[in-house]
């Protein structure tokens, strides 16, 4: 039991009669101080993380020389390995481990199961399309000085998106979690069969290229790629900032939601699009990442309880403190060599839900 | 005895001669071989350099070279061999990776011959040269291209003897517009062999692999003196060059960067383990060693 | 007082393109401080009815007004200000606690970002009290049993602070001892903070012992609509649910009694 919810367990149980007056003295630790206490502490392992990680790498860093302003850059090895190769991976890694954790809470709530993950309703299938393409075809289209394939994997994003929304709204503006379900499951099995089918007419590297970046890839190389993120970031938290009591209403039911003044179809559609554009950045970032989206979120029920209030923001910011600790394993491990950073994440996420169906029977 | 029996003897006689008489099933027999298949583009080269062209009826879906060969039928290739064309033309040999084993089972079951390539290093190349000309019955035609490109190689490497090594990284694949998805060449493999012929030394040489995906940090780290870029196919644009120095340029403090030693060839000659070894690797030599070919 | 005024409702049926079920001209009023039961069979519209009281559904036809405001126009969130449902049946989709469950009943009082204050804990509280529950404030809601549930859903409906009370079949999924202790606090409730109560059920001696009024529907049509001794009677109970039954007043019990004694056609 977290001390949170202990906390809350105590003050309670400190009640022994049932005598009114007894009653003042059974106040549970008020929503204020626990989110607090939440963002506090989770935010310190953030800065902590964030901290640590750019110190630790494949290769030995003289920290003097990183920090030497005497040494011009472009002959500071040290300077450049951790600027250039370590500090934008990190941030990377933050901003999209916390929209895959944060979007995965909200499609869990949306989807009324705590088994649902961003990538249930066939955002990440349509963004691997999009990116399987820009590699086959990426020698002959070419964006400007931008690669395509963060690019077209946003594009691909946005139509798997487009495609279950507008299904899943089209018997009335609320949306059915069924057809929802449904619709994702489709999409996803539908895209899936047009990836190994453009698999299979690419060459040998372009399949592997594919593969690989379906493996998740957090080297980012320089900050461009998060500047070019971080508007739809922006926009996605900023939408989650309104969500969460909303979804608390929401997972007792829709007519229970409301008929507590909860307008259940805009609640919907608000979670539905702040996910996927999460979950759509998060991708063409640093590709489909699995397990991020599932296990954090269920990390943090189990210290902070299942208030979205408190669950939300506790696994955007733990969601980030993982990634970039999982990122850190994935590129010393087996140094020289790096092993996909969604590889990490599976390798951790298996067995954690083996313990927990062994815990709960 | 009666005219009928002689009869049923003397065609039993001709049915046991004709029997006993009949052409042996093929199994790794070293005759000639006079329809060929081949599934590897680096062996049909290698048919052709050995006068075995002629006998090449249908070859696979990436194969270019000689120019001979895109005149001939095309039938699949590592991964999705069209067995039913293959088995169609009738050929008494097929050429296929080692890998396909499917494929090799179901010519088999067919009782035609199969030639097995397994992909190996520089030293493959003859190796294979040498049993696939005892395969088609030309074994002194591959001794003698095998000599051929021995000395090649000795020559290239003869050329370059002395001069400094440049540490090299040796790219064989890239995402065109970021430095995410570069694929390098390890320690083993035709192109570190061909590395080391034409005069350089792989930055990632402790790495027994053929294909490693090197983290930025890495790269950094390992400083290599020349980036040596191999592109199988398309032309080389003044665009692409100067794409190239710019995706490059973000590792500033590498030496091939700020030397401007960036090095792109293309032609898909470079990345076929075949008869044409020694033009790529006197490419690498060129590339690395421009003073020396003048 | 909650008025509904020629209410019409149809559900359309995708695959056959026909309106399979109705609410046909539907009045209903509600007087301040009744509880009033709403008793019909199967598929006669008790649950679109209450839908529509409770501005979940939108009629096609009529209106509903609270105290004189039509319902219509009003947003979710002033509605729920007013008005509160208790659903037959509650399944979070996640672990909540009791306290949680009762204090999302002040969401409709609360500021978009505006987290609960001690006002409203205080709500809370009194809500667990007056149904008893205050002892389970810390418990997770799943692991109760059924009357603990509906008591939990009760006190979460009374957080709202509502004046009207809309309950669906409240002690379907009880046994006796609870349903006896569910009816027992809704008469207290309604007594005591003069909540007006729409009480959809099945159970004929239920809203004969709780409900100064009751509605009779079939096929979406109110039947019959007045104080419970004049409309609980065995001509109004065979015309709706075709059973011969028998309705006396039981002195022990001091209410109306029905005894269902066979079916007829």
């Amino acid at each position: 039991m977290s001390p949170l919810r202990q906390g809350t367990l105590d003050s309670v149980a400190a009640t022994k009669t049932s005598a009114r007056d007894d009653l003042s003295r059974t106040v549970p630790t008020p929503i204020r101080t626990r989110l607090l206490k939440t963002i506090v502490g989770f935010g310190v392992l953030l800065v902590v993380t964030c901290v640590v990680a750019p110190l630790v790498g494949s290769s030995p860093l003289n920290f003097a020389r990183v920090f030497d302003r005497s040494i011009p850059f472009s002959d500071n090895v040290d300077a450049q390995i951790f600027f250039i190769a370590r500090m934008p991976r990190i941030v990377a890694g933050a901003i999209a481990g916390a929209a895959l954790a944060a979007a995965g809470v909200v499609f869990q709530a949306l989807l009324r199961n705590a088994l649902a993950t961003p990538f249930t309703l066939g955002v990440s299938a349509g963004a691997s399309l999009g990116a399987m393409l820009a590699i086959v075809l990426g020698a002959t289209i070419s964006a400007g000085p931008f690669s395509a394939v963060p690019v077209a994997s946003l594009g691909g994003a946005a139509i798997a998106a487009a495609i279950v929304y507008r299904l899943a709204t089209m018997q009335d503006r609320a949306m059915s979690t069924t057809v929802l379900l449904l619709a994702g499951v489709t999409l996803n099995s539908f895209f899936s069969a047009l990836i190994m089918f453009v698999q299979y007419i690419a060459d040998f590297a372009q399949v592997y290229r594919a593969i690989r970046w379906i493996m998740g890839d957090l080297d980012v190389g320089s900050f461009d790629p998060i500047v070019a993120a971080l508007p739809m970031m922006a926009i996605a938290f900023a939408m989650f900032a309104w969500l969460p009591s909303s979804l608390n209403l929401l997972s007792i039911g829709a007519d229970a939601a409301s008929a507590r003044g909860v307008d259940v179809g805009r609640t919907q559609r608000l979670a539905f699009v702040s996910a996927s554009l999460a979950t759509a950045a998060a991708v063409s970032l640093a590709g489909p990442i699995g397990f991020i989206g599932i296990v954090v979120p269920h990390l943090v029920r189990l210290m902070v309880g299942v208030d979205h209030r408190l669950v939300l923001p506790a696994s955007a910011l733990f969601g980030a403190a993982f990634l970039v600790m999982c990122d850190l394993a994935a590129r010393t491990l087996l140094a020289p060599l790096e092993i996909p950073v969604g590889v990490i994440t599976a390798m951790l996420g298996g067995p954690f839900f083996l313990w927990l169906l062994v815990r709960k029977g | 005895m009666a005219a009928g029996s002689k009869r049923l003897i003397a065609v039993a006689f001709v049915l046991v001669v004709c029997w006993a008489t009949r052409p042996a099933a093929m199994q790794q027999r070293t005759t000639s071989a006079v329809r060929i298949v081949s599934l590897v583009p680096a062996l049909t080269e290698m048919l052709f350099a050995i006068g075995a062209g002629p006998q090449v009826i249908a070859i696979s879906s990436y194969d270019e070279f000689p120019p001979e060969v895109t005149s001939l039928p095309r039938v699949g290739a590592l991964l999705d061999p069209d067995m039913e064309r293959i088995l169609a033309l009738r050929p008494d040999l097929v050429v296929s990776y080692g890998s396909q084993t499917d494929v090799q089972a179901q010519l088999a079951r067919a009782k035609i011959r199969v030639f097995s390539y397994k992909h190996a290093g520089l030293a493959g190349v003859f190796t294979t040269l040498k049993d696939l000309g005892a395969a088609v019955g030309r074994p002194a035609e591959s001794d003698n291209l095998a000599r051929q490109i021995r000395t090649g190689l000795d020559a290239i490497q003869a050329r370059v003897r002395g001069r400094p090594q440049p540490r090299t990284l040796l790219v064989f694949e890239r995402d065109p517009a970021s430095l995410r998805g570069v694929y390098v060449s390890g320690g083993v493999g035709f192109l570190h062999d061909m590395l080391g012929i034409a005069g350089g030394v792989n930055v990632f040489a402790d790495v027994a692999r053929e294909s490693v995906q090197p983290s930025i940090e890495t790269m950094l780290a390992r400083a290599p003196e020349v980036i040596l870029e191999v592109r199988a196919t398309g032309l080389l644009a003044a665009t692409d060059i100067a794409q190239a120095r710019r995706v490059w340029g973000a590792l500033g403090a590498v030496p091939a960067v700020k030397q401007g030693r960036i090095e792109i060839l293309t032609g898909e000659h470079l990345v076929v383990p075949g008869p044409r070894v020694v033009q790529a690797t006197a490419a690498f030599a060129r590339a690395l060693h421009p003073d020396v070919y003048k | 007082m909650l008025l509904a005024s020629e209410l019409s409702y149809g559900y359309s049926s995708a695959r056959r393109n026909v309106r399979s079920f109705t609410l046909d001209h539907v009045s209903i009023t509600v007087e301040r401080g009744s509880l009033t039961g709403l008793l019909g069979p199967n598929g006669c519209g008790k649950t679109t009815l209450l839908n529509l009281l409770s501005g979940v559904l939108q009629p096609e036809h009529g209106h509903v007004s609270l105290n004189g405001a039509p319902l219509a126009g009003r947003t979710r969130r002033d509605i729920a200000r007013h008005l509160a449902v208790v659903p037959q049946e509650t399944h979070p989709a996640f672990d909540y606690t009791v306290m949680e469950m009762v204090l999302m009943g002040r969401h409709p009082h609360l500021g978009a970002f505006e987290l609960e204050g001690p006002r409203d804990l205080a709500l809370a509280r009194d809500a667990l009290a007056a149904t008893g529950t205050e002892h389970l404030a810390g418990r997770a809601y799943m692991t109760l049993s059924g009357g603990e549930k509906q008591r939990v859903v009760i006190a979460s409906a009374l957080t709202q602070s509502p004046e009207v009370l809309l309950l669906d079949e409240p002690t379907a999924s009880l046994d006796l001892g609870y349903q006896l202790e569910v009816a027992a606090l809704l008469r207290r409730l309604n007594l005591e903070r003069g909540v007006m109560m729409v009480l959809a059920t099945h159970d004929l001696n239920l809203a004969a012992s709780l409900c100064d009024r009751i509605i009779l529907m079939r096929d979406g049509r109110v039947v019959a609509q007045g104080p419970t001794r004049d409309v609980l009677t065995a001509a109004s109970i065979r015309r709706i649910y075709d059973v011969e039954a028998d309705v006396s007043f039981h002195d022990a019990a001091g209410h109306v009694t029905v005894t269902p004694l066979r079916h007829v056609q």
